[in-house]
């Protein structure tokens, strides 16, 4: 049989294109940037001539030479009193937490001489279990965005904070005396202190104020479903670590859902082949999110399917259970829901439905089927409640109305921009220009604060005390880092002070705390010793007293009506918006780390898109293939008499029907100044304007695409046209193939039953290839062929090594941002993200399945184009990618300069001040991790708006064990070698062994799922060791013969008896 | 009996014994008093009865006669022994009253007896002035002879261009006198143009010579660049490595305390200065002009001896002598505390320094030739211990066999190590 392998370098090639051809021809296939220095304009103003040149030249060098020989004077300042704990060069921690009522975590802050310059998940205390997402890892960089506002403005002019309390106390005074209306707006605030503050304010006032919760992303329908059928508005706690079976009805519970962190963390528990078990996870969802592509089940539905899917699973159910079903047709999706509902039904107690709509008809259905299946009490816990998603949709509704009518005379608005989020936000900012007082209390001059009349910026929260409540009993404890960087105060100092309370926050809240949660509890004596405890752990728990819940069904028949009549408004289009991995809810739109955070799905940066089903794109004629030369195309979509224009993003696994778009974008679009990454920058730098001259907005704001439907907002949107323009627009993605091409010595994956019955060689065989061997071919095991000698650090010394298990890695990016802030990773915006210049160290490669791949491997005739298309549904595997350290690393030895080498202990080193930039290293590299410096990116024009180095402020985060690099060189990971060294030096310090654990890379310690393990491959004992003579341990392209100190694990997915 | 009838022969005699029995036992050795004394007490006290910031130490033991015990104590925890009200300790905290109560030493009685015999034993060192003079005299003569050949040369020059001018006027009117055609209009350079081409061996050599002499200079000059030995700029306190930690044998650390478990050593904020200067505050060599510079930036009267309320605080601005490119790490605690490197190894004879200045070339060059001559702190580091029992087979015994461990051989060579 003849071989029928092909190589071929690119999409571009394999599809043949015209682009490709043209490309052939020239001697770089790539365009080299020498165009763009070209095209710059100034170049042809210039009126030098070519002995001009020549003589500057000479000058230039002379002078150069001559000031090199100068001693530059450089100051060194020591502190006048030096605090205790501050020693110059080494990194003080700090327990803290962040809540911003979106995200939350337990977190541990590095600062260096005082400046806060890294987040780690605190592992060791907390309700989180030491999980961070991207987000909350990337927060790190608004403490130093130079959007902050430095102190209180009036108007839009500065002024101080005594001029500001005495203004607005006189104001207040006049409107409350005058009978006036007063209203706190706030996210929901799980803060016990923040909250006893506010109603302290509120009391201080009297029944004029009232206090209204809004979240931009709203969970409103829990808490009104739990109301209807317990009788009690909460919002329980989930405990996805003790649910055999997981049903999720599009709740993106892995990204940003309720308390995501805690949810990833415990649901990685469950997900641990070398168990013996794993958890069954069924996803129903018409968008490809986070959650589904880590789903063993992956069901397809359509929006306003979302409600029948539960009925469904609840008649199924009901039935076996002798309890009467609803009265509804679920005949549409049956078929589809009833394997979830009988894997429910085979382990009731320990399952788990959760449900993303935010739909009090559909969370009813839900409770109702977790009743059934006698969850509460086990998977799910009403005593100790979630405090988050408190909004209550249908105030914040009336709150614009009442503003636009005049019927309010002042508003606080605190942790939230309705304004900008609000679905009716014109009748918001009708209203807001009426009143007779506005204040905000953000820390940027936000769509909201810029048209309040005062802006009171709050610390950020790097410089605030606080406290959390996030679960009802788990206090937590939030702690400066810093002390404020400008002239802000803390909103809760501002409440204080207005409501007549002379105590600082911190007395308040360590007064609150004695009064309210010492005496629930039993483990510290004195109020002191409990005070340290909980800001040295930055958490602590207190005891709660719950009541039994009473289950009613009164308000089934009627939800059923809803599904009813929502299961047939679909339309030909339907829609729903998300809240994305990297920009969240919108408040991080301004920070350039996350604006370039690949999407985990769609692996797309900078941009907000239409998801689109791939036969639907093929239907409206749109590009199918988006790479750098290859721009979108642009969509118009019209809802609710809006239209908006965006470009469509073909998306495996969508809904055929349904399409998708980021919540989160179109900030600033007034031209407020939120921060510069928030905006688009054009090809040499700069932002781009629109008519106005103000800078154009990435993206476009769907929250008012947002109804408010039965008391809370719902996110999905019906009878949705979609018309096609003729415009194009061009996106960055960094990962532009879909399909791993049946290259399964790239990614491996089996079943659970598989792994579990068959030896490894089914699901783990070792490469072989055929060589001769005396006058036979033989099959040789690739590790006996060596075209190199070994290293010698078998047994010597460290061997430093890196496990990535792809069964628990669930791509949620928290790795890449943590890598990004260790390792000084430069920013470099939009255009060089296209033309596949990013910087990352880390990226995680998604590969979509192939329904070719399965001929393939069936033996079939296949087609390599074919192959590359993806499945309608397909699984979906995230594989970190870095450098792989190999043994025998082919970049070493094309290395001219001898810049990059390998050390004793295993490491693939780079040298920066070595390095001339040839790039042969990175052509060389099979896993094409290593990354060009092509730019100066903290000086040069073009990355004036996307780099924070370049700014004096910005460049405080920088990690100052770390180089920065220049242009020029060549950069990759360095399996965070500063602090291999510096744990090892603790060690050799403290006189004894490197404890196993004691070091980690960033992306080990940040990883929620624990999927990362960082060790050294030498200590016999080590988890990484024993990981990587583990039975689902391979190197990726073992063929290739690089023998990597990067592991892999096999895939996992518990998928055997149900294979859909 | 040793309580009762305590006198300083008997004393001596006692601590003469238990210098020997610790001696025998390897305990505390004499020297250790001395490097206890640098460690704990020299940056307060003097070994002579000089008050520094407390009481010079030279007859503490007379002084405290018939309190022993409570002297253990009071180095320990003063302020115990101060609540104890004892009337001697008393008097000693009123008398020292401005540089506030002494702070607690971790050290154990034969420690302590161990610094107090190297206070008994000690004898302030003779100011060898004769020497300090001689050597500045010697620099001099060393700058003075390079200008002096200079001048010598200059000469010579002068007189070899006047006789070789006298020479051709003298043949010139020689010449004319014998009426043969004369030569005039002959420059300097058209002679020695002319000898050039009568000798043109000799002229290429030279040629040759002075070239090579060129590149090699250019060559030395060009790597240079960068290279600042010597470097000591001028301070904006005239502080003085040599009283501080020649004189007063302050040790190293005790001010530039990060060297121990930093990557910097650190320059000491003012609050450190003012442990001692609180007291001090007129020096031996700048009078009170150059101490009242750092009572300037935190904030102290020297007058009333109190720090002023809501004093605007300045920072000193130091000027940084030792820089490093940014493209390097070097921890200071690595090669202090694991490598048990001297200060003196890179930093010099500081002690004899008024203004601290940069001792060694800086270069990477240095650098990796210590690595490569320097053995590896091994003795009793549990780190080491694990690693080399790491070493199974035979054949990587053999790395134990050696009997010289450089840290080259442990991979400081590598770019890794120092370049991230």
């Amino acid at each position: 049989m003849a071989n029928k392998t092909k190589y071929f370098t690119g999409l571009e090639e394999l599809h043949n294109t015209e682009e490709f051809k043209q490309a052939q021809e020239n001697e770089f296939v790539e365009d080299l940037p020498v165009d763009e220095f070209l095209s710059d304009n100034s170049l042809s103003e210039s009126s030098t001539g070519r002995r001009d040149f020549l003589k500057f030249l000479g000058f230039s060098v002379s002078a150069a030479t001559l000031a090199a020989c100068e001693t530059p004077v450089i100051k060194s300042i020591p502190y006048v009193e030096k605090p205790e704990e501050i020693t110059p060069g080494v990194a003080n921690w700090y327990a803290s937490t962040y809540s911003d009522g979106f995200d939350f975590a337990n977190i541990l802050v590095k600062t260096r001489e005082g400046r806060p310059i890294y987040i780690k998940g605190n592992n060791k205390f907390g309700v989180a279990g030491g999980a961070v997402n991207a987000r909350i890892n990337a927060s790190i960089l608004s403490l130093y965005d130079t959007a902050r506002l430095t102190g209180p403005m009036a108007g839009g002019d500065e002024i101080s904070w005594k001029k500001a309390d005495k203004e607005i106390g006189k104001k207040l005074t006049s409107i409350v005396e005058n009978g006036g209306q007063v209203r706190i707006l706030t996210n929901t605030i799980n803060s016990p202190s923040t909250n006893a503050a506010i109603d302290g304010f509120v009391a201080a006032i009297g029944e004029q104020a009232k206090r209204v919760t809004y979240d931009e992303v709203s969970y409103a329908a829990i808490a009104l479903a739990n109301e209807k059928t317990f009788g009690k508005a909460f919002v329980p706690s989930y405990h996805f670590d003790r649910a055999k079976t997981v049903v999720s009805i599009a709740a993106d519970f892995q990204n940003a859902w309720l308390l995501s962190t805690k949810y990833v963390a415990d649901f990685a528990k469950t997900r641990q082949p070398e168990h013996g078990q794993m958890s069954r996870h069924f996803q129903f969802e018409s968008l490809h999110s986070l959650t589904g592509s880590n789903a063993d089940v992956r069901v397809q539905v359509k929006p306003s399917e979302e409600g029948l899917v539960a009925a469904a699973i609840y008649n199924v159910i009901a039935k076996a259970k002798g309890i009467t079903a609803l009265a509804i047709n679920t005949d549409a999706v049956n078929a589809r829901a009833e394997k979830a509902a009988k894997e429910l039904l085979a382990t009731a107690g320990e399952s788990l439905v959760v449900a993303g709509t935010n739909d009090v008809s559909v969370q009813v259905i839900v409770n109702g089927i977790n009743q059934m299946l006698g969850n509460y009490g086990t998977t799910i816990d009403h005593t100790r409640a979630t405090k988050l998603g408190a909004s209550n949709d249908a105030d914040v509704m009336q709150l614009a109305k009442d503003m636009k009518q005049g019927k309010v005379d002042a508003l606080f608005v605190y942790g939230c921009n309705p304004s900008y989020a609000l679905p009716n936000a014109a009748d918001f900012n009708a209203g807001l220009a009426k009143l007779k007082l506005s204040v905000s209390f953000a820390g940027v001059a936000d769509e909201t604060a810029s048209k309040c009349q005062y802006i009171l910026p709050d610390n950020h929260y790097l410089e605030s005390w606080n406290d959390f409540e996030v679960i009802t009993g788990e206090l937590a404890m939030a702690q400066p880092a810093i002390s404020t960087l400008f002239a802000t105060r803390q909103a809760q100092e501002s409440f204080l002070k207005w409501s007549g309370d002379k105590r600082s926050y911190l007395d308040f809240i360590k007064s609150n705390w004695e009064a309210n949660a010492f005496g629930n509890q039993s483990k510290y004596a004195s109020f002191s010793d409990f005070w340290n405890y909980s800001v040295h752990n930055g958490s602590t728990r207190i005891s709660v007293s719950g009541e039994a819940l009473e289950y009613t069904n009164n308000y089934l028949s009627e939800a059923v009506q809803l599904i009813n009549t929502t299961s047939k408004s679909g339309g030909q289009f339907e829609l729903k918006v998300y809240p994305s991995v990297a920009i969240g809810n919108g408040s991080h739109a301004a920070n350039p780390w996350l604006q370039e955070l690949p999407d985990s799905v769609t692996k797309v940066t900078w941009d907000n898109y239409i998801t689109m089903a791939p036969k639907d794109v093929e239907a409206f004629g749109f590009n199918m293939y988006i790479g750098e030369k290859k721009p979108a195309s642009v969509a118009k979509i019209t809802v609710k008499g809006m239209t908006m224009e965006l470009p469509v993003f073909p998306l495996a696994g969508q809904k055929p029907g349904t399409i998708g778009i980021a919540l989160g974008y179109g900030r600033g679009a007034n031209g407020e100044n939120i921060g510069k990454a928030a905006f688009q920058t054009g090809e040499y730098g700069g932002h781009l304007t629109d008519e106005n001259g103000n800078p154009m907005p990435i993206g476009v704001n769907v929250y008012p695409l947002a109804t408010l439907s039965n008391g809370a907002f719902d996110y999905n949107c019906y009878n949705l046209s979609v018309e096609a323009t003729d415009k194009e627009f061009p996106l960055a993605a960094t990962q532009t193939h879909h399909t791993v091409m049946g290259r399964e010595s790239v990614v491996k994956e089996t079943s659970l039953g598989t792994f579990l019955s068959a030896p490894k060689e089914t699901y783990n065989a070792p490469n072989t290839l055929l060589v001769h061997e005396g006058d036979s071919m033989v099959h040789k095991d690739v590790k006996e062929i060596d075209l190199w000698e070994q290293h010698p650090v078998e047994n010597i010394g460290h061997r430093w090594g890196l496990s990535i298990d792809l069964s628990t890695c669930i791509g949620c990016n928290a790795c890449v941002t943590a890598c990004h802030t260790e390792n000084n990773v430069p920013v470099v915006g939009k255009d060089e993200v296209r033309r596949s210049r990013d910087m990352h160290w880390l990226r995680i490669d998604r590969y979509f399945s192939s329904e070719e791949e399965a001929v393939r491997e069936a033996g079939g005739d296949f087609d390599y184009l074919k192959m590359e298309n993806p499945e309608d549904n397909p699984r979906t595997v995230y594989m970190p990618m870095m450098c792989q350290h190999c043994n025998h690393a082919p970049c070493e030895t094309v290395c001219p300069v001898a810049a990059t080498t390998h050390s004793n202990e295993g490491l693939n080193q780079m040298t920066y001040n070595r390095c001339i930039g040839t790039r042969y290293c990175a052509n060389n590299c099979p896993y094409k991790v290593r990354r060009f410096n092509w730019f100066n990116y903290k000086a040069y024009k073009k990355f004036t708006e996307v780099n924070p180095s370049q700014s004096e402020l910005g460049r405080m985060v920088l990690n100052p064990d770390v180089a920065v690099r220049s242009r020029g060189v060549m950069e990759k990971c360095s399996m965070c070698v500063q602090k291999i060294q510096a744990g090892k030096l603790a060690a050799k310090k403290a006189g004894e062994p490197v404890k196993d654990g004691d070091i980690q890379t960033a992306c080990s310690e940040t990883c929620p799922t624990n999927a990362i393990t960082f060790g050294d491959l030498n200590d016999k004992e080590s988890e990484i060791s024993k990981k990587s003579q583990g039975k689902r341990a391979y190197s990726s392209l073992e063929e290739v013969g690089t023998r990597p100190n990067v592991y892999y694990q096999v895939k996992v997915r518990n998928i055997n008896e149900v294979e859909a | 009996m040793f309580k009762r009838n305590f006198n300083p022969v008997k004393n001596l005699l006692v601590s003469g014994l238990l210098f020997v029995a610790f001696g025998l036992t390897g305990k505390v050795l004499a020297q250790d008093g001395a490097a206890l004394f640098k460690g704990n007490c020299a940056s307060c006290h003097k070994p002579t009865t000089e008050v520094l910031t407390g009481p010079g130490l030279k007859g503490v033991r007379e002084r405290w006669e018939g309190r022993e015990n409570l002297l253990y104590e009071w180095i320990r925890n003063p302020q115990k022994v101060i609540d104890s009200g004892d009337p001697y300790v008393k008097a000693l905290v009123e008398e020292y009253a401005s540089a506030g109560i002494m702070t607690p030493q971790a050290v154990t009685n034969e420690e302590i007896d161990a610094i107090l015999d190297y206070v008994e034993a000690y004898t302030p060192p003779k100011r060898e002035k004769k020497d300090d003079d001689q050597l500045a005299a010697n620099e001099e003569g060393g700058s003075n002879a390079t200008t002096w050949l200079l001048v010598l040369a200059g000469i010579l020059l002068i007189i070899i261009f006047s006789v070789a001018g006298t020479r051709r006027s003298l043949s010139e009117v020689l010449r004319a006198k014998e009426g043969e055609e004369t030569e005039t209009n002959y420059t300097y350079w058209d002679t020695v143009k002319q000898w050039m081409w009568h000798n043109k061996v000799l002229t290429s050599i030279i040629v040759i010579v002075l070239l090579v002499m060129g590149a090699v200079d250019t060559w030395d000059r060009l790597a240079g660049i960068g290279v600042y030995k010597g470097y000591q700029p001028e301070q904006p306190i005239a502080f003085s490595h040599k009283v501080h930690a020649g004189q007063n044998e302050i040790n190293c650390v005790y001010c530039h305390s990060g060297a121990e478990k930093s990557k910097h050593a650190g320059i000491p904020s003012v609050n450190v200065c003012m442990n001692c200067h609180k007291a001090v505050s007129e020096g031996t060599n700048t009078g009170k002009e150059e101490i009242a510079k750092i009572y300037d930036a935190i904030g102290f009267d020297p007058e009333t001896k109190t720090y002023i309320e809501g004093y605007e605080q300045k920072p000193v601005k130091w000027v940084k002598v030792h820089n490093l490119p940014d493209h390097v790490y070097f921890n200071h605690s690595q090669h202090v505390t694991v490598g048990q490197v001297e200060c003196e190894t890179c930093h010099g004879e500081v002690k004899e320094l008024t203004v601290g200045k940069q001792n060694e070339t800086l270069t990477m060059g240095w650098c990796i030739d210590c690595h490569n001559k320097t053995e590896v702190q091994m003795a009793g580091n549990g780190y080491y211990d694990e690693i080399h029992a790491r070493l199974t087979t035979k054949e990587l015994k053999k790395y134990l066999e050696d009997e010289k461990i450089s840290v080259k051989d442990l991979g400081g060579w590598e770019c890794a190590k120092c370049h991230y």
